[in-house]
């Protein structure tokens, strides 16, 4: 594990916007000092928390997530992979950072009346299914345009039912599941078994996994707000 | 100072315990039913999990103390400007510091590279992303500023998307929609969404739920964009090259000039000096 790394890349997504923050607060926002401190202080903590994130997920989590992965697809039982699939694609999200961020958000708008926990809760629904229905695609051959343009279209007619004020937020949600947590462990589940399957083009395959998983979350924020209504 | 800093800590270390128990509960399933990793490994793997929680625990910490309050002030004040146009030319200079300093930009880049072959050159990627996460941020400012609805951005930018795919292949389809996830880092979501988050509770009229959020999506889109128009105008490039071949005209310095000028000086260095190609 690479610490010095870590950090410089963790310092390096954090200096530019803060020093921006920074000019900003000299000449146009004045904020009072001590509200702009929190800043400082809560970058300071940012960037540390951040640095030890990546390196403890690179140490404890993707390892197993490969592990895992390859041991499933050794099995060569198809509604296994998928249900693991699904439950990987779900418990991955609720830990990540991003999400855990926006729903914090969401939370803290609408004071509570959307709670967190549904919000972290539905996001990971969407991507466990996601994550699942990509690995289907990958047996069942079917050309990933076809699922993206499908899965745009219905995104597109289920918002049309659902709660204006759910839409943006939903739409934002697809964005933040792919975070540093998801990401690479998706990755991983899906080059397992595209190489098992033995095509040609194992590696291929396993591209649009990461941009399926994001549609599942747009979905299924969507269909909460319909309930909502 | 540091008091303040860790106010609600306690409840920070609930939801990170909260956020982390599925993961390692599967895990814990795994172990004792399928993987059986001796016990040096679990240890090692075990240090790496408590390692994420503490991270995980003064991320969240700093971003609920820090980002979300100060983003929100900030939006605020920014917002109460007579001169509150200034947000848009902020946004666009706020998505650029973003999207430079996002390594997986780098990691996407070198990917499209491979996968149109070398054609197109790797700053040509990056800039292209750079420009339309800015572009994003910048309308997202504008967005909160005039009340524009999300459907009105979206709708026609993914039709364009969905649209572009007809000329590209199936796998630069692939890694185009991969990309929306990239440019959306940690400090997007924390800071600029706590920002237009901010800006929408000031301006009168405004719903922070409808017009505050939404920024995410749009930088989540433009990068789809941007990488399937290059695919396109990367695949106009190879019929017409592949035309003048079959009309067996000798056009090969044309056809190399169309390279030149397409990635710039650095294909031409890189020409001559194979090794870059290899070099991240």
């Amino acid at each position: 594990m690479n610490i010095k790394d870590t950090a410089k890349e963790v310092f390096l997504a954090v200096a530019p916007i803060a020093a921006l923050v920074i000019l900003l607060q000299v000449t146009l926002a004045r904020l009072p000092a001590e509200v702009f401190m929190n800043f400082i202080g809560g970058a300071v903590l940012v960037m540390l928390g951040l640095t030890l994130f990546l390196l403890g997920v690179n140490v404890g989590f993707l390892p197993i997530g490969e592990m895992i992965g390859s041991s499933l697809v050794t099995k060569g039982k198809l509604w296994l992979i998928l249900v693991a699939g699904f439950v990987l694609g779900f418990v991955v999200t609720v830990a990540e950072p991003d999400v855990q961020v926006l729903a914090q958000q969401v939370d803290s708008v609408t004071n509570g009346s959307i709670s967190k926990l549904a919000v972290v809760s539905f996001i990971a629904l969407g991507v466990g299914i996601f994550v699942a229905l990509a690995l289907l695609r990958i047996f069942l051959d079917i050309p990933i345009k076809y699922l993206f343009i499908a899965g745009y279209i219905l995104a597109f007619a289920v918002a049309l039912f659902s709660v204006p004020e759910f839409v943006p937020v939903a739409f934002d949600s697809g964005g933040v599941t792919t975070g540093p947590m998801t990401v690479p462990f998706i990755l991983a589940l899906g080059v397992g078994v595209a190489s098992v399957i033995g095509k040609k083009n194992a590696s291929s395959d396993s591209f649009g996994l990461v941009g399926l998983a994001s549609l599942g979350p747009i979905l299924a924020v969507l269909l909460m707000g319909v309930f909502y209504r | 100072m540091i008091e303040v800093l860790f106010e609600g800590f306690t409840e920070v270390l609930k939801e990170v315990t909260i956020a982390l128990a599925p993961l390692i509960l599967v895990f814990l399933l795994f172990q004792a039913f399928m993987l059986k990793l001796p016990r040096r490994q679990v240890a090692i793997i075990l240090k790496g999990m408590a390692l994420t929680f503490v991270g995980l625990a003064l991320f969240l910490q700093g971003v609920q103390v820090g980002f979300i309050p100060v983003g929100e002030e900030m939006g605020k004040a920014l917002g109460a400007l007579d001169y509150n146009w200034i947000l848009i030319p902020i946004g666009f200079l706020m998505g650029f510091a973003v999207i430079t300093a996002e390594p997986a930009v780098q990691v996407l880049a070198i990917e499209i590279e491979k996968a149109l072959s070398g054609h197109i050159n790797k700053k040509l990627v990056i800039y292209s992303i750079c420009i339309g996460v800015a572009f994003s941020v910048a309308l997202s400012m504008y967005r909160v500023l005039t009340g524009v609805s999300l459907w009105c951005l979206i709708v026609p930018g993914y039709a364009l998307a969905l649209f572009l795919t007809r000329y590209a292949s199936s796998e630069f389809v692939s890694i185009a929609f991969d990309a929306g996830g990239v440019a959306t880092g940690p400090m997007t979501v924390t800071f600029i969404l706590s920002m237009t988050v901010g800006v929408a509770k000031q301006l009168e009229g405004r719903n922070p739920l409808l017009d505050g959020f939404g920024m995410v999506s749009l930088v989540a889109m433009m990068p789809i964009i941007s990488i399937l128009i290059l695919g396109m105008v990367y695949n106009m490039k190879e019929k017409r090259i592949a035309e003048s071949e079959s009309r067996g005209e000798k056009r090969m310095p044309n056809s190399e000039e169309g390279c030149k000028e397409w990635s710039g000086d650095k294909a031409v260095k890189r020409a001559e000096r194979p090794e870059l190609e290899e070099a991240p």
